[in-house]
């Protein structure tokens, strides 16, 4: 019984010593919290370096990289030096949010890259709309930043895709179409919208068959594919499974044209595909066919600015993806030199981001729209001997 | 019907691969009572190998050679390293060993060869479809293949004196031993067919389904999903549980949906295991103890 009061006394002095020291720690993060005007400026990025989004995410890394190192080489922003930490979310969507918790809680990040592929960026979305911190997606589908506060992307949405893979389809007279889509968040929603873009064309899907995005074996789907004897059929997928399945489709024989979607913009894409991928119409961006554009084209400039740089470090040309994570990055430094570290005037800069020419596209934000590509950023591009060619309109 | 087909060749050419990852898994088990789950890292290690081989300018049979030879020397050193040193071998430990194994090999090929997927060229051959199903050269290249290695293994267990002296490690270890068969000689004989096997199918699989560090995951738990309906002892069950299980995908995937398609392993497993524990295809259905 008398030690009853001692034990009091210890444990409210431990508790005190506690919330003390709970207050400092407090006190110290929320002075790091607070836009600071010197150290480093933090750029995380969350990327699908390994599993079925290497082929994206490891270009993407490697872009990141050279622009930081450049960066700092030129001295930073505002004199402040750029620290980029980068995660893999080994292409699964609990691994990207796990990763953006680490870089929102443990790395103190100012702003948030990635992730590489659709499911892993929704993933991520919740987390960085709760913490408030601005986060640009690089992956593809709309839903991403659809009615998103604190969300922008890079890659051009699936719907501007579709528009253009449409507007071909009714040039050429196709009313029905067959799609084989990737399973993932890539896919999700894609033959919504093919059939709610083509209604006034007359176009619909008659036939959707889906596929594991790290699938290696495509006979089933296009079996299937070929017995809806569509018009036209689309493959909708990435590298390297959008090229074993355009090599399932010609193997199979099916003799009707085959569309892809952006996708596919990589040489991992060619490669696996091989003679297969020739004859194929993909709208991809014009980085892809940067050496076929004409002199007067808005982009190519920045295009082959960042194409020599890339090539001059790796030794292979960039890949779409690539140039995602550049827009992605240009736009994250262009908000921290215009907005400073704080996370709202980012996230109010980036909204108002107005004609930004980049790899992707001509960028123009709104509030309704974190996208900011039109159909007009993408052009028709097939494949001849291996190589991606433009298809001139 | 042209359809089916279609899926059946497809389905075999799958199933050969699984079958000579559970030719693998039988070969070792029906030794030593081992199960090794670092067999589809094998498989994924010698396509990388081979990858590299030929990407230094080696001719592909050259290369494929070279990735043959590394891998059972992996295989070798494998079984030296982790499983020889072991006083009192059981499968539980074994299973927890080479777990440990395989995650290292896996960490390994993904520091030295990097996360992307890539596929060796196809052997020789073109093309062609009979009576409207399409068929690969590869998928002719894999069949036969599989069935010429499959022959030779049952052939070495069954009838040469060195097979037979390694079945009696496991039948009868201290009788074994008084012969005078050593069972740690067994047993690396075991791996080193093994690592054979796996790198065969890892070298067929590789034109068709590509090849990178973590590619062994799947083909592993599938190549052992077709081992179990042969009891993980019986080699030509091991082979014919792999084809039947390639088949039993494609046609899942082709009538019911592709999202099926990995699932219907995982159900064979349960409902095997549940009704069947000593296999599908032997005689004694009974679970060895």
């Amino acid at each position: 019984m008398l030690r009853s009061p001692h034990r009091k006394a210890a444990l409210a002095l431990t508790a005190a010593t506690l919330i003390l020291a709970g207050c400092a720690e407090e006190q110290g993060g929320g002075d790091e919290g607070t836009p600071e005007e010197t150290g480093p400026v933090v750029i995380g990025a969350v990327l699908d370096i390994t599993g079925a989004g290497a082929s994206l995410g490891v270009p993407e890394r490697d872009t990141l990289e050279l622009l930081a190192e450049q960066l700092n080489a030129d001295g930073g922003i505002d004199g402040r030096e750029v620290e980029l930490i980068i995660e893999d979310n080994a292409s699964t969507e609990d691994g990207a949010a796990r990763a953006i918790n680490k870089l929102i809680t443990e790395d103190q990040v100012d702003i948030i890259l990635g992730a590489s592929r659709t499911g892993p960026s929704l993933a991520m979305r919740p987390v960085a709309e709760s913490a408030e911190i601005p986060m640009i997606s690089l992956a593809a589908n709309q839903a991403i930043v659809d009615g998103s506060e604190w969300v922008f992307k890079t890659a051009q949405n699936d719907s501007v895709v579709i528009e253009n893979i449409v507007a071909d389809a009714a040039d050429k007279g196709y009313s029905t179409l067959g799609l084989a889509r990737d399973a993932s968040g890539f896919g999700e929603g894609v033959e919504e919208l093919f059939n709610s873009i083509g209604e006034e064309f007359g176009i619909s899907v008659i036939a959707t068959e889906s596929f594991a995005p790290d699938a290696t074996d495509f006979t089933a789907q296009m079996v299937n594919i070929r017995d809806a004897g569509a018009d036209a059929n689309i493959i909708w997928g990435i590298p390297p499974a959008a090229g074993l399945a355009q090599v399932a489709y010609r193997q199979l024989g099916i003799e009707v044209p085959v569309y892809q979607s952006h996708g596919i913009g990589n040489q991992v894409f060619l490669d696996t595909a091989g003679a297969a991928a020739d004859g194929l119409v993909a709208p991809l961006g014009r980085l892809v066919v940067r050496d076929q554009l004409p002199d007067d084209d808005p982009q190519k400039e920045v295009i082959t600015a960042f194409a020599d740089a890339y090539e001059a470090e790796y030794g292979a040309g960039p890949s779409t993806f690539a140039g995602h994570a550049y827009d992605g990055f240009q736009l994250a430094v262009q908000a921290l030199a215009e907005a400073g570290t704080d996370g709202q005037a980012m996230r109010e800069y980036l909204e108002g981001v107005t004609d930004y020419v980049g790899v992707s596209g001509t960028f123009t934000m709104s509030a309704d729209d974190h996208s900011g590509l039109t159909a007009e950023d993408l052009v028709l591009v097939t494949v001849e001997n291996g190589e991606f060619t433009l298809i001139e309109s | 019907m042209s359809d089916f087909f279609q899926l059946v060749v497809a389905g075999l050419s799958q199933g050969a691969i699984y079958a000579l990852i559970a030719m693998g898994f039988a070969a070792i088990f029906s030794v030593s009572e081992i199960i090794n789950l670092a067999q589809g890292e094998f498989a994924a290690m010698a396509g990388l190998v081979a990858l590299s081989a030929a990407g230094a300018g080696l001719p592909l049979p050259v290369a494929m050679l070279v990735a043959l030879v590394s891998v059972a020397i992996v295989a070798v050193v494998m079984q030296r390293l982790t499983i020889a040193p072991v006083k009192k071998m059981t499968t539980l430990t074994s299973i927890i060993l080479t777990l440990g194994v395989s995650t290292a090999l896996k960490a390994l090929m993904l520091l030295i060869y990097g996360p992307e997927a890539r596929g060796l060229p196809a052997l020789p051959g073109s093309n062609f479809v009979v009576a409207g199903v399409s068929v690969r050269a590869q998928d002719l290249w894999i069949l036969g293949i599989t069935l010429v290695v499959a022959g030779a293994v049952v052939f070495f267990y069954d009838r040469t004196v060195l097979g037979k002296a390694l079945r009696a490690c496991a039948e009868q270890p201290v009788a074994a031993r008084l012969v005078g068969i050593s069972p740690r000689k067994a047993t690396t004989l075991a791996f080193l067919i093994a690592g054979l096997l796996g790198a065969v199918a890892g070298l067929l699989a590789s034109p068709i389904s590509l090849t990178q560090w973590d590619s062994g995951l799947t083909l592993g738990l599938k190549g052992f999903v077709a081992a179990t309906l042969g009891g993980l002892v019986s080699i030509r069950a091991a082979v014919l549980g792999g084809l039947l299980l390639g088949v039993l995908e494609a046609l899942v995937a082709g009538y019911i949906d592709s999202g099926f398609r990995d699932a219907v392993a995982f159900v064979v497993l349960i409902v095997v295991l549940v009704a069947r524990p000593g296999g599908v295809f032997s005689r004694h259905a009974q679970a060895r103890v």
